[in-house]
């Protein structure tokens, strides 16, 4: 089954704090790169948005060698922006329903199924597994109040989902958008962001399992 | 809102420069200026005054003729069927030589200008920067949407109110990625992008 909502994979950041001059789409883990791990979760995606930034040439190539139907999005203000406003960049002229999905994210993928075919708007937690990481704070049926660099009840991961009439601008993070509409119905989901190093290291064991 | 086109590559799937300089067994030399343009020896619009200079004796009729045959992108004319009114093609190729092949894709179009005379092209009469239809359109309060592929489509896709860079036919040039909002690949995305946008 196709899935009818638009993916915004947000792809345009330098990796700074990984710290290996390399975007994050290019990580090679287990052989392949981060990018290609995700392209073959999102083959039934027909309106596949990547939005680049650093490094674009080189993420098309590769992206280019796998399927040639996707929509490329520049950010060209990478440098001074967070994956709000490349989210933003990638959403406004999309479908009505779009998924936003972090570039440094993989996510299990029973759960990527599960995700691509829920209707409606929601939002992505995980068990808490980083440091520094962005809490959601949930009520008792799961459904996301808020967000905070404090403390909450899981992480906040993404991907997540939002009606086109609702997105915003931000030049900050993703979750600033969803914020502004919480409420939200949340759903927990095994997914891994790779932010360092050390998350790098760990992602590339925890996949061998899935 | 309106959707203006580069003519070659983007709506044709095939080159035209090349197919008219084969009618007059001028590939050589066409290949060596375009070669020359496309590494930054050659400035655009000295290029293509020396092109046109180059295959002026063609017969028009000959070249209109075989333009129009040139194969074209089938999903990208369907939009620009279904948007006709909305729908420009602007390209610096001279009118003369594209007339058969405008009728074809029937929407409006602007272009370059030469006097032609006994059914060769004389001289000059203008050479078209596209940047100069963007703000035509915006002047009378539209929203530009450029789709472009080379070096010569920059200055438009800048200007332009959404840009997007098609690679259908060959790779979009080098100074596009640092001012296009869109770039594609196939004219499936490049149609469906287009579809959103109206």
């Amino acid at each position: 089954m196709s899935c009818s909502k638009s993916v915004v994979l947000s792809c345009a950041g330098i990796g700074s704090r990984l710290g290996l001059g390399l975007t994050k789409a290019l990580l090679k883990i287990n052989g392949r790169s981060l990018i290609s791990l995700q392209l073959e979760q999102f083959s039934e995606v027909e309106d596949l948005r990547i939005v680049v930034g650093f490094q674009a040439k080189s993420i098309i190539e590769e992206v280019l060698s796998i399927r040639k139907d996707v929509t490329f999005i520049f950010n060209h203000l990478y440098f001074e922006t967070k994956t709000g406003a490349s989210f933003y960049l990638g959403a406004k002229d999309a479908r009505d329903e779009i998924i936003e999905w972090d570039g440094d994210l993989l996510v299990h993928p029973d759960d990527v199924k599960t995700i691509l075919n829920t209707e409606g708007e929601f939002i992505c937690y995980s068990d808490i597994t980083s440091d520094g990481a962005v809490f959601c704070k949930t009520d008792e049926n799961g459904n996301v109040l808020a967000f905070s660099r404090e403390n909450g009840d899981y992480e906040w991961t993404g991907p997540a989902c939002i009606k086109k009439e609702h997105l915003t601008y931000s030049s900050n993070n993703v979750y600033n958008i969803f914020e502004r509409v919480l409420p939200m119905k949340g759903m927990k989901i095994r997914a891994y962001d790779i932010d360092t190093y050390n998350d790098y290291k760990r992602v590339s064991e925890i996949i061998k399992n899935w | 809102m309106k959707f203006l086109f580069d003519l070659d590559g983007t709506i044709t799937s095939q080159e035209t420069l090349p197919v008219i300089a084969r009618l007059g067994n001028l590939s050589d030399k066409i290949d060596q200026l375009t070669r020359e343009t496309i590494q930054g020896n050659v400035p655009f619009i000295e290029s293509f005054i020396q092109r046109v200079n180059i295959l002026k004796d063609i017969p028009v009729s000959l070249i209109s003729d075989s333009l129009s045959r040139i194969p074209l992108y089938r999903e990208v004319c369907d939009f620009i069927d279904n948007h006709r009114e909305n729908c420009v093609v602007v390209t610096g190729n001279l009118s003369c030589w594209c007339e058969g092949l405008f009728a074809k894709i029937g929407c409006k179009n602007f272009s370059s200008e030469a006097l032609v005379e006994n059914d060769a092209v004389v001289k000059l009469k203008s050479i078209l920067r596209k940047e100069t239809i963007v703000e035509l359109y915006q002047a009378q309060g539209e929203k530009v949407v450029f789709v472009g592929d080379g070096n010569n489509d920059l200055e438009a896709m800048r200007l332009a109110d959404i840009s997007i860079a098609a690679g259908l036919t060959h790779n979009p040039a080098n100074s596009l990625f640092s001012i296009t909002d869109y770039m594609v690949f196939n004219e499936t995305a490049l149609c469906r992008v287009l579809n959103q946008l109206c």
